[in-house]
């Protein structure tokens, strides 16, 4: 090995660091237009008036689109994933977060678009906002969402269950088992990817009626098709110009300035930018979702984990975006490093009126790590064992099953916790510093473990 | 009132690639005249080191050093298709796909060169840029004279394609069990923290981190080392400072500029001692796992901990804010904060509980 395993310097490394590298930003295009956003001051409400007529009569503007201006308006971003389509790219007859958008204008200059912006004629009534997801559920909650307050469609569009559901095992049947329960409630909050480069697009329609799209995405052919999506194009209208990105972390799976870029640059025939302001990088884009999360572990007093209920409710924000994706695989991974025979789980996508959550960095799983890992502190704290021991104790091995019933072929949960305590000058005791991730037996294939184990010899692919 | 010391843990896990797979990436390999490579991918690189990493596996594959290798994401009229740089996915799927784009190249470079040299592409192998004959390294031939030979001699062009998919699993939505792996592979971590708490304001400081990840294969463990060290201030951040919603549920006070929004600096941070394991992935490429999500998951949950060996309060909200600190240990001066015990119930928590303020839904545990 040459090439592999060396500490080769990054190929673009030298532009980045002297500013010599081109970020979409960087294009300045002749004649080119700079948008601006209306959006929605309420956290919900419906929009009763929208006049665009005022604002194409300030100096410099030269189009404004809303939603009668997408040939697509909504659009399914994971409708292959079996998440429909719910949300508008730009409102319709309601808002239902601050900050959504309504109307984009496009001018001569970033100043003339705001003056546009400002100059739209728009009106509200506004209604009731949901932002605690606990109460979600009560009969009178305000509704978030036109499909209700949580996500429907978990057996695909239109079919139940209402939740994601994971059943292994018995769970009552470990409760009963038990030493000890040890239940908490863990509520990881929202936080931003906060990426240096800011959500920014330039589109410039080419004489030969294509469109080049200057993105900063995470996903190029992702984000293409939304566009050619909304815009009911086939793939070769479109050119993107992309894959060098000033930080990403998940806030720039979003794909929402590029279709809207793309449709002013078709109404005007001109370049078109649209870059957000810091501050709608903030509070405008997607967050990490905040999360509730309960749960309760049945184990022995001398540190085996025997079964695990869990409750999750994920705050989705106003619309569904990655979330159902983002529970889902939440779901795979709530028995985390460890092998856990009985597991009863209902996990919720639950909508509320504040800015849709979505990806970043850890997606569905930080908030399992932050929840399940505080759990294995407290049960040794509470049964009096070694916070390294426990979870060597039940750690998975070769031959042991997820959640959803993969066979782990190769897990390295013993390792790594190993190497953590020798690295942190932690002595353990001799079984459990020579232990080894090889299929189960003796003491450590008890019998609540056997009808867990998976097939090794099982193909798969 | 004094600063306490305390250290915790977490044991992490993580999958490579989208839940649920079906997530593909493609890739084109052709040589100049010269042999010098280019690599049509749609990778996108965020800095994490896509664009390197690609253009190490094709090196690596086709034996020739890093700098005859050009990378190119540039453009969707040229780069083929990848689902996209999330999912720790990167240099899984793009990287398989250079791979086997690099392997369809290579045989070709064999193949040209097995005619100029009259010796089976079997015996042939590649390293520095020369293909020599296994057992008798004096026979070669350079790459430049080979891809030279297959554009004026042979009227050919030296290419190759790599498509790497993992199908798509489907769920049962009743069980959650799926009908097949939902991911690439899966990754393993290990987190120590040790942290300093003022129990007069509540402050928590991080004085250090040790984290121990199985990264499978290090491509480039200079990168792997960006993305862990980063990964993990990114998740000391998350545990005690940043907040999109300081009085979560409420949407007011919301931070919307760097100076109102607070999180890591690289002022004040604690040493952070990386350990890479590897132990090979039996698909990734060259046994490459997915590593760049996974390193923000476990320093919270280890700093939580470390919190509760210093001063016995446990906070599981996040972020765990000076505030926070002192409610709970204002709590536990009043003899609260222990679990309340319910037969062999340790029930922590419970003012958080769904149970303490909705009718709609309850969360029960039967014994």
């Amino acid at each position: 090995m040459r090439a592999v395993g060396a500490r080769v310097e990054k190929v673009d490394g030298i532009g980045h660091v002297t500013g010599q590298t081109t970020f979409v930003d960087d294009w300045r295009i002749p004649g080119m237009l700079w948008a601006k956003v209306l959006r929605s001051p309420h956290d919900h409400a419906a929009i009763t008036k929208l006049d665009v007529a005022p604002a194409l009569a300030v100096p410099g503007v030269r189009a404004v689109i809303t939603h009668e201006d997408v040939p697509k308006n909504v659009l399914g971003h994971l409708e292959g994933l079996g998440v429909p389509a719910d949300e508008p790219l730009l409102a319709e007859s309601d808002v239902r977060w601050k900050g959504q958008p309504i109307a984009v204008v496009a001018a001569d200059s970033e100043e003339a678009a705001l003056a546009g912006v400002a100059a739209i004629g728009v009106s509200f009534e506004e209604r009731p906002a949901l932002l605690d997801v606990r109460l979600a559920f009560e009969a009178d909650a305000p509704k978030a969402h036109h499909w209700g307050n949580w996500f429907p469609h978990f057996g695909g569009p239109d079919t139940p269950p209402d939740h994601r559901k994971i059943r292994k095992g018995d769970i009552d049947a470990a409760f009963e088992q038990a030493d000890a329960i040890v239940q908490g409630v863990y509520r990881p909050n929202a936080i931003e990817q906060m990426p240096v480069e800011p959500q920014v697009c330039a589109c410039v329609p080419e004489s030969n009626g294509r469109l080049t799209i200057h993105s900063c995405t995470q996903g190029v052919y992702f984000t293409m098709g939304i566009v050619a999506g909304h815009l009911g194009v086939p793939l070769n209208r479109l050119k993107f110009i992309a894959g060098t990105v000033g930080g990403g972390f998940g806030g720039k799976v979003e794909s929402w300035t590029e279709p809207v870029v793309a449709l002013l640059a078709l109404k005007t025939g001109k370049p078109v930018k649209l870059r957000f302001t810091r501050e709608e990088e903030f509070l405008c884009t997607s967050t990490r979702a905040p999360w509730h999360i309960e749960i309760a572990d049945a184990v022995t007093s001398d540190g085996w984990i025997l079964g695990r209920k869990m409750l999750t409710l994920h705050d989705a924000g106003a619309y569904a975006r990655f979330s159902p994706y983002g529970v889902t695989k939440h779901s795979f991974h709530i028995a985390g490093s460890y092998a856990i025979p009985n597991i009863h789980f209902d996990g919720y996508v639950v909508f509320t009126n504040r800015t849709p959550t979505s990806a970043m960095r850890g997606f569905g799983v930080t908030s399992v790590s932050w929840t399940i890992e505080t759990q294995m502190s407290r049960i040794a704290s509470v049964l009096g064992l070694d916070p390294y021991e426990v979870r060597l104790r039940n750690a998975s091995r070769i031959g042991d099953t997820t959640p959803n019933w993969v066979t782990l072929h190769d897990p390295s949960s013993v390792p790594v916790i190993q190497a953590a305590a020798e690295a942190a000058g932690v002595e353990l005791t001799a079984d459990y510093r020579t232990m080894t991730r090889d299929p189960r037996s003796g003491d450590l294939l008890p019998e609540w473990l056997e009808g867990q184990l998976g097939d090794l010899d099982a193909k798969e692919s | 009132m004094a600063k306490q010391r305390g250290r915790g843990m977490a044991a992490i896990e993580y999958p490579t690639g989208m839940n649920q797979g079906g997530d593909p990436s493609q890739c084109w390999v052709k040589l100049k005249p010269d042999g010098r490579v280019d690599v049509l991918s749609g990778t996108v690189d965020l800095g994490q080191g896509a664009k390197t990493i690609q253009t190490q596996i094709v090196a690596e594959v086709l034996g020739v050093p890093t700098d005859w290798v050009t990378f190119d994401n540039s453009n969707t009229d040229t780069s083929p298709l990848c689902t996209g740089s999330f999912a720790s996915r990167a240099t899984f799927m793009g990287g398989n796909a250079a791979r086997i784009a690099a392997e369809r190249a290579r045989e070709r470079v064999l193949d040209i060169a097995s005619r100029l040299l009259e010796v089976d592409a079997a015996d042939l192998d590649i390293d520095e840029g020369e293909v020599f004959v296994k057992g008798a390294t004096e026979k070669r031939v350079g790459v430049p004279d080979v891809a030279a030979a297959a554009t004026w001699q042979f009227g050919e062009l030296i290419t190759g394609t790599g498509a790497y998919l993992k199908p798509y699993a489907n769920v049962d939505p009743e069980t959650g069990r799926t009908d097949r792996n939902p991911h690439a592979g899966i990754s393993y971590g290990a987190c120590v923290a040790d942290v300093e708490v003022d129990d007069e304001t509540g402050a928590v400081a991080v004085t250090k981190l040790i984290q121990v990840y199985d990264v499978g294969r290090a491509i480039n463990p200079m990168f792997v080392e960006g993305q862990l060290q980063g990964g993990g201030i990114m998740g000391l951040s998350f545990g005690l400072l940043e907040s999109s919603y300081p009085y979560y549920p409420s949407v007011e006070h919301r931070g919307s500029e760097f100076g109102s929004y607070l999180s890591a600096s690289i002022e004040g941070l604690p040493e952070v001692e990386t350990v890479l394991l590897e132990n090979p992935d039996v698909d990734g490429p060259f046994g490459a796992k997915g590593v760049g999500e996974m390193a923000s998951n476990g320093i919270g949950p280890a700093i939580v901990a470390a919190i509760h060996d210093a001063i016995g309060i446990w906070v599981t909200e996040s972020p765990i804010t000076p505030e926070r600190v002192l409610r709970a240990l204002d709590e536990k001066a009043g003899g609260g904060g222990e679990p309340r015990r319910d037969g062999k119930r340790y029930v922590f928590d419970e003012s958080l509980s769904v149970n303490a303020l909705a009718t709609g839904i309850s969360f029960e545990v039967n014994v």
